[in-house]
Order: C-alpha cells, then structure tokens, then sequence
C-alpha cells in the first residue's frame, strides 16, 4: 500500500504539479510578459504558498462566510438598519469608500487574473487567481452593504461613473492604473505589498473601526469578513517580496525602486483616509497621527524593514517626508476639500468645538498655530450667511493627481512645488516624491488624464461648473452645497521655453512606448493653462490652474481671471502693491504686456505676495 | 394584553443604483445585477499598459468579438461571488462524498478489466487539460470587456482549477492515497500519443491573442470531450459493469452541464447583436473552421487511446459529438458548414 501524503504533500500534489513546459509553441509566447521587467526568476517552484488552500475548501469555507454576511445584510435592510447610524455625516466616509475604495477592488480582481494567466510558475498564479476571486467578492460585497444606503443617502448612486469622472477620484484611480498598466512582479510589489502589506492597515482600520464606532452594523460585518481575505492577501504580500528578492540578487535593485515607488504612490492616496479619521468620523477612533505612528512607523519601518534589512532592502526613500508631514496632512486635504467641496460628492462641515478640543489635543504642535485660523475664517464667513470655496480650480499634482496642497518640508506655510520640464513641456509635483517617480518614467506620467486639465479641454460636459457636475453624476443632496464657479475665457500665443530635458526611457515590452502629453500645448488651441499662486496665503489651500489666451493682456488676466479667484479670500484688495514671480523669475508685469510677451508659457507658475 | 409595535418607516430615494435605474428604471433589482451590470470602468485610463502599448487597460479590442452593450449579456445562472462558491461548495461536498465512498468501498479495485486504466492512464492526465483550460480562461476574466463575461469566465478558471484538483483526487482514490498515479499522468501528458493532440491544442490555444477566440477554441474541445467522457462512457460503463466510473462521472457532468449554460448564452448573445452580430457570426465561424477540426482531431486520437482499454465505439461517437457541436452552434447563429466539423 503506498504511503499516505501528509496535508502539505497532498496540497502540493494537488496545485503544484499541474504545469508542464510546452513545447508545440515556444513558452516564451505562452508568458510574455515576466521578462522585460528586468527581474530574474531562476526556480518558480520556490515560491511557498503561505495558504495551502484547495478549491473545494476555498468554497466551503468562504460559501459559509457569504451566508452569515447577507443574513446580517437582510436584517439591516428589514429593520431599517440605517437609523442607527451615530450621525448621517458618518456616511460620507462611506460614500468615498465606495467611489474610491470599491473600484480599486475590482481593479485588483481583473489585475489578478492577469498575474494568474502570465506568470510562469503555478503556485504564485493560483495564489492570483484566488485573489482574484476574492476581490470581485470584495466588490461584491460592499455593493451590497452600501446599497442599502444608497437607498436613502445621496453620493453612491453613481459610483462607477464618479470613479472614471469625478477629479478626487482620479487620485485612487491613476493609482491603480499606475499599477495594472506596470509590469506583473512590479503590480505584485505595488499592490501585494505596498498597498495591502505596507499600507492596508492605514486604509481598511480606520474604515471598519469606523464603521462599528459609528453604529454602521453591515459595513462593521463585511469588515470582519473580509479580514481573513485580507490577512490571506498581507501574508501573499510579503511571500511575493522575500520570493523574489531570494530568486537573484540583481532583482533587489528593482524592487528597492519600486518599493520607493509605490511607497510614495500609496502614502499619497491615504491622505484621503488621513483626513476621513480626523474629520469625517463623527465618533473617533484614533487620529491619523496616532494611525500613523501605529500602523506605519511602528509596525512597518520597526518591524518589517528590520526583517527586510537582511535581503538589502532599505525605508522607502521619501520616507521621512511622509514621517514629518503626519501633524500636517489631514488637516490640509480636509481643508482642501472642504474648499472644493461643492464640486464633491459628499459634504464637508467645520468642525465644532468639541471637535477643535479634540484636535488641539491630537495635534498640539500644528491644528492651533497653523489650521484652526482658515477655520475660524469659514466659521465666520458662514455666520455673515456665506460658504467659503476656492473659487477656482486647483493646480494638480502630475503624478498623485492630488491638488498641490502639499507645504515645503519643515515650512508648513509654503506649498511646496516642483517643476520639470520634459520634452518642451512644464510637469508640476507636489513633493520630492512625486517628482522622483516622474523621473524615473516621465514617458508613463505624460499620459496622465489630470480632471482640470480635461475640464479646461472641454472634455467634461462643459464649461461651467453645473455641466461639469451634471457630466459627474453629481445630484443635488451628494454634496452640502452648490455655488461657486470657474474661470473660463478664451484666445491666443506663446511657447514654453523647454530649460532642461529628460530622456530616460520607459523599460515597456516593446521599444516604442511614446504616447503625447494629455495637457499639451496645442490642446488648447490660442489658450494655454497657467498657474497662480497666492504665496503664504492659508486660506487657499493650492494654485489655481486657468486656462487664458496667450495674448491676454496682463491688466486683464488680473482684473477678469486673477482678481475673482482671489476674492475667494475675503480680505483680497485687487489693486494693492503685489511683487510677482514667474516660474521662480521676478517678474514685473505692465498692463499692456500680454502673457506671451511677458514669457508666461503653458503651465508657466505666476506666483504673488501681498 | 396586545402591543402595537410602531415602526419608524422612511420611504427610500431611490430604489436602485442611478445607472441601473438609467437601464431598468427606478426599482428594486436582483443581487446579482447589483455586483454586475455597469461595475468595469469605461473612460478615462491614465496610462496605456508597458505590457500592451496598442491598447488601453480596458479596451474591447482585445477580442474580435463584441457587444454593443457588454450588458447585454447576463449569466442565466445569475452567479454572482456568493452563489457561486455555495454552488461550488456544494458540488466539491458531494463529489467529495462519491470519492470517501468509492475509497472507504475500494471500489475502483473492482474496476472490469480497461477501467482502471481508463482512469488512471487517460482521464488523469487531463488534470493537466484542465490546468491549460484555467489559463484560457482566466485570459478572459482579465481582457473581457464588461463585468458579466468576466465574471463568468473567472469563475470559470477557478473551476477549472478545481476540476484538475479533483481529477488529481481521483488519482489518489486509484492509488490508496498515494501520489504516484500523478507523477505517471504527467508523463502520458506529454509522452502519450493519445493525449499529444490534447496538449497541442491547449499549447495552441495559450498563443492565440485573441481571448475570445480562445475560450470558443477550447469550448469546441470541451463539448468533444465532456460528453465523451462523462455520457457516452458513463453509459458504456453502467452498461458494462464500471460502476464507480458512473458514480464519479455524475460529477463532472454535472459541472459541464452548468458550465454550458452562459457560454451558450454568450456565443447566442454575441451572434444576435444589433451591431456586431454578422461581423461576429462570420468570425464565430472562423474559429469554429479553424479550431474544431483541431479539437476533433484531438479528442479523436484520444479516443482511439480510449478504445484500446475498453471497447465503447469512442471514435465513432466523438465524430456524431462534432456533428452536434456544429448543429448546436448553428442553432446558437454560427454559420457552420458541414465541412468544416471534420479534420
């Protein structure tokens, strides 16, 4: 009689051994796509499923988890479940987990199925596919949970058209496209590793404690339930990274960039979580800070990449801006969109009193000196009967899509800007970070479909901020309020001047990965976009971009363009002694120069003192 | 004593989801339409793959066939994530059963003479079969363009992944639990004369670029093989004593049964479409005369190697099976002709 298998040798007969080398076509047309990446993988077999999950188990197990999550679903739905909430403001945390937080798990369930089709070992492709399966459950999942309340809230009705369209939401979705149209080992380190290893806690905690300190029972139940996915997911994170740093040296290299990379790229997209702890919570759980610390300096630099040390990997590079801006960030997205809120699905208050309290004490050294005053500001525009807005568009990031509200390292009152400028067009990042990641693939981020750039295109439903808003799939009720408006004159001339030019080639399959810029010069016809910056102003969180003739005269930029956008600030006296910059450059306009004649070009930065 | 329990009633906004509304109107929809319809994002991708520079992430050119609305097509099994592994819960948890009692009765011991080697030097190797099947049609649930043929075709790859896990437990049910019966089925896989057309085909398939063709491609093997396998000599077993054969065969049947529904459904949708339907009826047709002459071949050689263990007229009935593949497609809407069913 032949030997029993022990469970691991059975688990490995009945996964691992199904793979045979072809040789009726050449195997290397059967996976394409692991070579350009530049990473050698010597022995797939190395790789160690950490889950040692069969099918017939798989379903079992999460058929039983489904069936207790919809009971929980039915009951809430029945008894009218969303009474209980804490406070109807808890929702908008929940409206940007479902515009933003649900398409990214359905980009990971068709993303997966790529890694399951292409790499060429068969324990790594069916870890993918059951990731796969279990991010459409994901998505699945939280369509359900938050259906019940679209039922009675606004801001979730639209989800899937909001993610293609709405301008906060390209920042999670350049993100994940960043990822899916990389390579497949760089979309393992982006997605299995920094996003559901290094930075997973940071996203989902604050959302599930949320949720069951809020009264938000379903949201609560799927949390739980899709703990064990997710812990399943972590563990696949970290196998994926120590597999691929083991299989050959010249490999690290790589992965250090791309961890640097996606490090930056994730620690951008939770600012939108880091303000939803702060300000959108209506019972807290913790600040971001305190989040932060725990989560990620803690955990993650004390822990992980002590272990890490040993293959030669190193902190993320950036990392210490992310460390410094910890009493800083929250404050400044939230106040950004509270700014912008009109253009948003979901509502932004300011914060009350005990909620001010609760801010001094989480941020000491920052909330009072430098936040608390735009508040106070709002507060009593609102008491005169108005709603502050920037009454504008806001300067993008190229890389994070983020607005550039962002400050100088160790300046709090500066917004930080960076500039290149690659193949004859000016790029602006919002930090050392972004401009690095630029760099390193300036061809990839040209493409990038920045929403206030297509808005002065034309290419989103039209002028006016009502069009814009219709062509979201923005209702009355998503958001608290509805009046502000955008600048939009049209006309003509001037070139940017290229200062100094970038040529480092994407590593893409093929040699030819060339794709124009999406904000190019000549996308706006005699127009061009300019960006204008009120130095050390705290009330306006970024620049503002316009799209203005280049044959505009100055007197009029200022008075019909500058002007409105800066009484956005109450205070704002159009007339009085400002010193100008343009792109870093004194510059002293007279009324009649037109931007042209005064060396203003396409996405040149205007910035003024008072 | 009576109460009167008083319930705070809000009346609802809306009843469903704006852009289901905008197809449906204003009501209640099921839970499957919820997780699908209009769930892959359209527009508006930042970056154009390194992978695939000609396309975008989502792009409906990564199949010749198409849909004008993607939406147009819906698995008639309404299988979204939940119901999907419940049925899959329940199909491994019954041919789980079959396989405890066929190895706590031995009775694959019992085998008539061909049986056993019938199961352990031909339908075992397909483990690997379906091995290439998974990586067909997970090459759709990425490239397909809309969540309902997607998600039919991920579901399908896991399945497949499934279906070779229990072709392997098979092997251990042949061999006392041992693995040993697996590591010669590897070997016939790519040694075996009988199985050498099966393996080229699915090596052929796993090179062609487009997905749908693929997965069409794969469909002609399988409606040669699954009734091959799982009718016609279920019914030679019963018919000759290889009762276990029987027991484990309903299983697979079973499956296949299910499986057939939404491709039939997909193949009928994508003929009848308003815009596309002739240009994908004559690429249907383009795939059927290049790819069934293939499987047909394949699954002939195959039974040929079936016939030398037992006597069941297989050859004869994989070529009445391409007869009623083409019937069957032509009835979907594919132009087949006649000539194209044989090799």
């Amino acid at each position: 009689m032949a030997q029993k298998l022990s469970m691991k040798q059975r688990y490995s007969a009945l996964t691992r051994d199904l793979d045979w080398t072809p040789d009726y076509v050449d195997p290397a047309r059967v996976f394409p796509y692991t070579a350009f990446e530049g990473i050698k993988v010597h022995d797939w077999s190395k790789w160690e499923d950490p889950f040692r999950l069969t099918v017939d188990a798989y379903c079992k197990y999460q058929a039983e988890k489904d069936k207790r999550l919809y009971a929980v679903l039915d009951g809430f739905a029945q008894g009218q479940g969303h009474l209980s909430l804490s406070d109807a403001r808890y929702l908008n945390s929940m409206k940007l987990f479902l515009q933003g937080v649900t398409p990214l798990e359905y980009a990971a369930h068709r993303h997966f199925a790529f890694l399951a089709r292409y790499y060429n070992g068969p324990g790594p492709r069916f870890a993918a596919l059951c990731q796969s399966i279990d991010e459409l459950r994901h998505t699945q999942t939280e369509v359900h949970t938050l259906s019940t309340y679209n039922r009675y809230y606004g801001g979730m009705h639209s989800w899937p058209t909001m993610f293609d369209r709405v301008w906060y939401l390209s920042v999670p979705k350049s993100f994940f496209d960043d990822a899916m149209s990389a390579g497949p080992f760089e979309f393992l380190i982006a997605i299995s590793f920094s996003f559901e290893y290094l930075l997973t806690n940071l996203l989902f905690v604050p959302f599930m404690s949320g949720a069951s300190f809020n009264g938000d029972l379903p949201s609560m139940t799927f949390g739980f339930s899709a703990q064990s996915d997710e812990s399943r997911h972590m563990t696949l994170g970290l196998e994926a990274i120590k597999f691929l740093l083991e299989q050959d040296e010249a490999n690290v290299p790589i992965i250090q960039e791309w961890i640097d990379k996606w490090f930056w790229r994730g620690y951008r997209l939770v600012a939108l979580v880091a303000q939803m702890i702060d300000y959108m919570l209506p019972r807290k759980v913790m600040s971001w800070k305190e989040s932060f610390e725990l989560y990620f300096e803690e955990q993650m630099l004390g822990g992980l990449f002590k272990d890490l040390e040993f293959y030669g990997i190193t902190p993320p590079r950036h990392v210490e801006h992310a460390i410094a801006e910890k009493d800083l960030l929250s404050h400044q997205v939230y106040w950004t969109l509270y700014s912008f809120s009109y253009a948003a699905a979901f509502t932004t208050t300011l914060p009350d009193p005990a909620h001010r309290a609760w801010l001094r004490e989480q941020y000491p050294d920052t909330f009072e000196r430098y936040y608390q005053p735009p508040f106070d500001r709002a507060a009593a525009i609102q008491e005169g009967g108005g709603r502050f807005f920037f009454q504008g568009l806001p300067q993008l990031c190229q890389v994070c899509q983020v607005p550039m509200l962002f400050t100088e390292p160790g300046d709090p009152t500066t917004l930080c800007q960076r500039e290149r400028v690659y193949r004859g067009e000016r790029y602006h990042f919002c930090s050392d970070g972004c401009q690095w990641i630029f760099d390193r693939e300036p061809a990839k981020y040209v493409q990038a479909w920045l929403p206030v750039h297509q808005i002065y295109q034309g290419n989103c439903g039209g002028p006016t901020v009502p069009d814009v808003l219709a062509w979201y799939g923005i209702q009355d009720g998503d958001a608290g309020s509805t009046s502000a408006r955008s600048t939009t004159p049209t006309g003509s001339a001037g070139t940017p001047k290229p200062r100094w030019g970038l040529t480092m080639p994407v590593r893409a399959i093929t040699e030819a990965y060339e794709f124009p810029s999406r904000s190019r010069a000549e996308l706006y016809g005699d127009d061009q976009l300019v960006h204008v910056l009120w130095k050390g102003n705290m009330l306006l969180a970024a620049a503002a971009t316009f799209r203005v003739p280049r044959a505009m005269p100055w007197a009029e930029f200022l008075a019909g363009v500058v002007d409105p956008w800066a009484a956005s600030d109450p205070d704002y006296r159009p007339g009085t002694g400002r010193s100008w910059t343009l792109d870093g450059r004194p510059l002293e306009p007279r009324d009649a120069d037109t931007l042209a004649d005064l060396g203003v070009g396409h996405k040149s930065l205007l910035t003024f003192d008072t | 004593m009576q109460y009167e329990l008083r319930q705070q009633v809000v009346e609802p906004r809306r009843k469903t989801f704006k852009y289901l509304a905008d197809r449906y109107g204003d009501q209640p929809v099921s839970r499957y339409v919820e997780a699908t319809v209009g769930v892959q994002p359209t527009e508006n991708f930042h970056y154009r793959p390194l992978w695939a520079p000609d396309h975008e992430l989502y792009d409906e050119t990564y199949s010749a066939l198409r849909l004008a609305d993607p939406y147009s097509f819906l698995d008639p099994r309404q299988y979204y994530y939940a119901p999907y592994v419940t049925a899959r819960a329940q199909w491994h948890d019954a041919v789980g059963r079959t396989l405890r009692y066929v190895e706590d009765r031995r009775l694959f011991d019992h085998l008539p003479a061909g049986w056993r080697e019938l199961l352990g030097g031909l339908v075992l190797p397909l483990r690997h079969y379906e091995s290439g099947a998974q990586l067909v049609c997970v090459t759709g649930a990425r490239f397909a363009y809309g969540t309902s043929i997607e998600q039919c075709l991920s579901y399908a790859a896991f399945d497949r992944i499934g279906l070779a896990q229990t072709l392997s437990r098979v092997g251990f049910a042949l061999a006392d639990g041992g693995d040993e019966l697996l590591g010669a089925a590897k070997e016939s896989w790519v040694g075996e004369p009988a199985l050498q057309g099966l393996r080229r085909l699915c090596e052929e398939l796993l090179v062609e670029p487009d997905w749908g063709a693929a997965a069409i491609g794969l469909d002609l093997a399988d409606r040669l093989l699954y009734p091959l396998l799982y009718q016609h000599l279920d019914e030679a077993a019963l018919r000759t004593g290889a009762g276990p054969y029987s027991l484990f065969a309903q299983h697979p049947a079973g499956w296949y049964a299910d499986h057939r529904r939404w491709l039939d459904a997909l193949v009928g949708t994508w003929c009848a479409d308003p815009v596309h339907g002739a240009e994908n009826r004559a690429i249907l047709a383009g795939v059927v005369a290049a790819w069934l002459p293939r499987a047909a071949a394949a699954v002939t050689d195959f039974a040929r190697g079936v016939e030398r263990l037992v006597a069941a007229e297989a050859p004869e009935a994989v070529a009445a099976l391409a007869e009623r593949a083409a019937a069957d497609l032509a009835r979907l809407g594919v132009p087949v002709e006649p000539q194209q069913v044989t090799a």
